[in-house]
Formats: C-alpha cells, sequence, structure tokens
C-alpha cells in the first residue's frame, strides 16, 4: 500500500514535468518526483525494522538499515544543489519572459 | 599504487578549488592537472594488471582501475588539456578554469567507479559543472539550454536512483556485479538514465542542441569527454550483465544509423559534429569490450574538430562554400581529424574501426559498414570545402590542434596488427563510396529533417517511451 502510494507519487512529478506549461511549475514537480524517490528509499530501508541501529544497553530487536538512509541523504544535498541553480537561472530568464511559459521560450531559442 | 590512485583522485578536485583561491596561477595549476592524469593513465597500461579498491566494508565506494578505464583516463586528460591551451590567451575567468577541472576530476571518478552510488554521485557532480560551463556566457539562449540540459539529466538521474536502491535491495550491496541478481525493472531504470545521460539513441536527441549551442572550447569538452561518463558505466555492465550487453548492442547500432542519417543532411557545422556525436557513442557501445580505444579515437578527433569548427568564418556550409575563406592549414588539421574519425589509414579512428567491426555478428557488420559510409560522407562535408582564407590562426589553437593530432597519429601503436591489405583495402572502399556518394548526389540535396523531437517536453516524453521499450527488452 505504502509502496503503491510512493510509485504513484513518483509518477505524479513525472507527468507533472511534462504536462505543466510553466518552468517554475516544472521545477516544482520534479521535487516531487524526487521526494518520492526519497521516500521510497526509506521505505526499504525500514522493510525489517523501525528502530534506529545505535548502540545501548538494551536491545531493541529488529532494526532499520542504515545504509539506504545514509546513501540518500548524498541525493538530498544534490537534488537541493541542484533546484537551487534550476530557480536562479528561472529568475534570470523570467527578465525577459515574465509568463514563463516554456514553449515560448523554447520557440525564441531553438536556432 | 592503492594511496597513489587515491591521491590522484582526489588530487583533481583539491585543485579545482584552489585555483579559485589563488587566481594568478590558474591556467598553470590545470594544465598540470591534466598532465598528471595524462601520466597517471599511461601507467595504467605499464602496469597491466588490473587494480581493485574496497573502501570501507561491502557498503563502502569500491573503485576498478584497468585498461579500460585507462583509456577513458588518457581520452579526458587529452581533451581537457587542448581545451585549456586553447583557451590560454582568451582571457578566461578563474571561474572557467575552476569548472573544467572539477569536470575532469568528477569524469575520472566516473572511470574507476565500481558502484552505482559512487556512480550517482559523480555523474551529479558532472551535470552541475557542465551546467555552470554552459551557462557560463549568461545570455538568455545559453541559460536556457544549460537549464534544460540539467532538467533532462536530473529527471534521468531520479529513475536511475530508484533502480540503484532496487539492486541493493537484491543483493545488499550497491556494486556494479550485483546487477545481474537484481529484478528486470532496475536493469530498465539504470539503463534508461545512463542512456539519457550518455547521449544515445532516441534518449540522446538534447544533445545536438546542447552541443552546438554553447561556446566552442566548452563543446569540445562535452562532446569530447562529458558524454562518455554515461557510456563508460554503460559499458562496464555490459561486460558483467549478458542482458545489458545485449541492450548495448541493439543500442548502439541504432544510435550509429539515426545519428548519422540527421548528420548527412544538417547545414550547421556545429550541429553536424554533435549529430555525428550522437552516431559515434553508437560505435562505441555496439562492441563493449573495444570501446575504450574507440573513445580515445572519438574524443581527440572530436575535440580538434569542435575547436576548429568555433574558428571557421561561418557556421553554415553553403556560406563556407560561397566565401572560400578557409586558411589552409586550418583546412589540413580538419581534414586530419575529419580523416581519422572516418576510419582512415595512419590515424587511430582505423585501428580503432577494424577492431570493433571484428568483434561483430554478421548483421550487426553489415549495420556498421552502412553507419561507416555514412560517417564518411559527414566528414566529407568538411573536406570538400574551398580554402584561400589569410585569416591569423590564434596560437592556442594551433597548439592545441597540434597536441590531439598528434596522439592520433601516436595512438595507432595500440592496434598496429589492423594493418594489413584486406583491412586497408576495405576502408579506403568506404571511405570511397561515401565521398563519390557526398560529391555526385548529397551536396545538392536540399531535405530538412524536423525537429520536434528535440522539444524540451519530446525530449522527457521520450523518456518514459524508451522506459516502457526496454522494460518490454529486459521481460521478453
Amino acid at each position: 500500500m505504502l509502496e503503491a502510494c510512493i510509485l504513484a507519487t513518483i509518477l505524479c512529478g513525472f507527468f507533472g514535468i511534462i504536462f505543466k506549461k510553466n518552468i517554475m511549475m516544472k521545477i516544482i514537480a520534479m521535487d516531487v518526483m524526487s521526494t518520492g524517490v526519497i521516500a521510497y528509499y526509506v521505505l526499504i530501508a525500514a522493510r525489517d525494522g523501525l528502530f534506529t541501529p545505535i548502540w545501548a544497553n538494551a536491545r531493541k530487536g529488529a532494526y532499520a538499515d542504515p545504509v539506504p538512509q545514509a546513501v540518500i541523504l548524498t541525493a538530498i544535498v544534490i537534488g537541493f544543489s541542484i533546484q537551487a541553480l534550476m530557480l536562479v537561472s528561472v529568475m534570470k530568464l523570467a527578465q525577459d519572459n515574465p509568463t514563463l511559459e516554456s514553449n515560448e521560450i523554447e520557440k525564441s531559442n531553438m536556432p | 599504487m592503492n594511496t597513489l590512485t587515491i591521491a590522484w583522485i582526489a588530487l583533481s578536485l583539491v585543485t579545482g578549488f584552489v585555483i579559485y583561491l589563488l587566481p594568478k596561477v590558474d591556467r598553470y595549476l590545470a594544465l598540470s592537472v591534466a598532465v598528471v592524469s595524462l601520466g597517471y593513465g599511461l601507467q595504467i597500461f605499464v602496469e597491466q594488471s588490473p587494480l581493485t579498491l574496497q573502501l570501507l566494508d561491502n557498503f563502502g565506494v569500491t573503485l576498478v582501475v584497468d585498461q579500460l578505464s585507462g583509456y577513458f583516463i588518457l581520452t579526458n586528460a587529452l581533451v581537457t588539456a587542448a581545451v585549456i591551451i586553447y583557451c590560454w590567451d582568451s582571457g578566461k575567468t578563474a571561474f572557467f578554469y575552476m569548472q573544467t577541472i572539477i569536470l575532469h576530476g568528477s569524469l575520472n571518478a566516473v572511470f574507476i567507479c565500481a558502484d552505482f552510488i559512487s556512480l550517482y554521485v559523480a555523474l551529479e557532480v558532472i551535470g552541475i559543472a557542465a551546467f555552470l560551463l554552459i551557462a557560463y556566457p549568461r545570455t538568455e539562449r545559453s541559460i536556457w539550454v544549460a537549464l534544460r540540459y540539467l532538467f533532462v539529466s536530473n529527471t534521468a538521474m531520479l529513475f536511475y536512483l530508484v533502480g540503484a536502491i532496487l539492486v541493493y535491495q537484491a543483493n545488499h550491496s550497491f556494486a556494479f556485479a550485483g546487477l545481474g541478481e537484481a529484478p528486470t525493472e532496475a536493469l530498465a531504470l539504470i539503463v534508461l538514465g545512463l542512456l539519457t545521460k550518455g547521449g544515445v539513441f532516441v534518449s540522446g536527441l538534447w544533445l545536438p542542441l546542447t552541443h552546438s549551442e554553447s561556446e566552442t572550447p566548452v563543446s569540445a569538452l562535452l562532446s569530447g569527454i562529458v558524454v562518455k561518463a554515461g557510456v563508460f558505466p554503460l559499458i562496464r555492465c555490459a561486460l558483467l550483465v549478458d542482458e545489458v550487453y545485449a541492450i548495448a548492442r541493439i543500442f548502439g547500432v541504432a544510435a550509429a544509423l539515426l545519428g548519422v542519417f540527421y548528420a548527412i543532411f544538417e547545414k550547421d557545422t556545429k550541429r553536424t559534429l554533435a549529430l555525428s556525436t550522437l552516431s559515434q557513442l553508437g560505435w562505441i557501445l555496439v562492441a563493449p569490450e573495444v570501446g575504450g580505444l574507440y573513445a580515445l579515437a572519438h574524443g581527440s578527433a572530436k575535440s580538434t574538430l569542435f575547436l576548429i569548427a568555433g574558428n571557421l568564418p561561418s557556421r553554415n556550409f553553403q556560406e563556407l562554400q560561397q566565401r572560400r575563406s578557409i586558411n589552409p592549414v586550418l583546412w589540413v588539421a580538419l581534414t586530419m581529424a575529419g580523416l581519422s574519425i572516418s576510419g582512415f589509414p595512419l590515424f587511430v579512428g582505423f585501428g580503432a574501426k577494424i577492431l570493433t567491426l571484428s568483434q561483430l555478428p554478421t548483421a550487426y557488420t553489415i549495420a556498421m559498414n552502412i553507419g561507416a559510409v555514412g560517417t564518411a560522407i559527414v566528414y566529407a562535408k568538411f573536406i570538400f570545402l574551398p580554402r584561400g582564407g589569410q585569416e591569423k590562426i590564434r596560437l592556442g589553437l594551433s597548439l592545441a590542434a597540434t597536441l590531439t593530432i598528434s596522439a592520433l597519429i601516436v595512438a595507432n601503436i595500440a592496434y598496429y596488427q589492423a594493418y594489413t591489405v584486406a583491412n586497408i583495402t576495405k576502408v579506403l572502399a568506404i571511405i570511397a563510396i561515401g565521398w563519390v556518394a557526398y560529391v555526385f548526389v548529397l551536396r545538392r540535396s536540399e531535405l530538412r529533417l524536423p525537429r520536434m523531437l528535440e522539444q524540451f517536453e519530446h525530449l522527457i516524453g521520450g523518456m518514459s517511451l524508451m522506459l516502457i521499450l526496454l522494460f518490454w527488452m529486459v521481460f521478453a
């Protein structure tokens, strides 16, 4: 069930990238998609158990796999920096194209 | 050897940041990093035995350095050195050299890594560095082209990440070797990501616009080496997993034919070169065992061609044919690089082409020979341009072209066994057919191919179609 929801998030994001006309909305749709991917990593890490694997006296039993979580942290940071770069370039583009319609910008920039 | 490898990888990234602290010596630092990489790449061939490194335990980073990586590292060093020499007296700021060297370092990281997460990080760093290089002139067009590039590559990498976690779920490790045991969805998703990043076949149609609209040195970097960051992991996986091998072959042939078909009818010099890159990537992919030599041949020749094409008086073939003003010296360099890509003997392109063709089954050989004739036609467009201009050639350009062209000639020794009478006749026949077809038929042809598929939304939509195709291929 949870897995289906997460995959639906990824797909929603992907279709948002295709169908939204405004570049700003496209970037937000891409963020939705990457949120879905991050959630998928967390879900797979938590399959075996939910406890954090921190050394303690009392054993808590089945714990969550820390590797996918550590790995996705890198991807979150990279995704964030890419988002920032894209927003800056959209800001630059907005000076000449206030509507930010991707079709319009593309038409004036295709040789 | 182990310490050397780690120090070498760290060196290029550290130097990248030091350049920004010491902007006065930027060019010297950048060039020395490229020279160090050149030395390291050559040293791999002396060493012969592959080196495998496992940092931390089985969750950590795995590195593999073998001859295949050696070829790609050499290409990287040559192209970067040529681009830095080209820019030497052109007043580029420290920022440009910093991005170039960070790009160089992360490309080297791709060429030696052996697990999916290190690969992901390196590919994303490449994406960001390439974005900054393309957007560097800060005109509206360059920003749009760069934004488009980053968007397509980031969407592809999101699919790739989903594939990577499925591999981890099946094997409890991100190593490339686990791809065989992973579910088929993982295979399709990862291959889609790498195909898009590497600019192969339909999912690579972002490439012509991006490569032709960036500045001359940036195009040379992008076409010469950056696209190979997507192709290299595909080759690595193809050698480990049979399904990927079959996919790589089919996509290689398809890309080689599609790219060359588009390139023949193109009227713009830089776009022709970019479309030819699309087809040459197919050549690298079609024979994964020997893709390294072809990558070296293509990288050095294509960067030379891009650097020279940026200095021709016009980008339009028709204008070039009427105005008669190519400097003869430029023409000689252009012809040498063009002949190498067409597979003329005395250049490394010949050995690479023969080696690739010798690895293929019959049906593929026929298709690739057609592709080779197409390549000869494409470069005939450059070789038959009229000569006679007198304009001055910049010193940086002549030094850079000398470097890459001498590399093309020296690298011949890698596969000197190719020089048999049968091979030479075959290649000469292919080139002759191509030139005759160009001079008598295609020179006057007027065919404008639609560019609809290269629009931004169609690129992303094409990605979903490719995903369906790949699913269908791995399930069948």
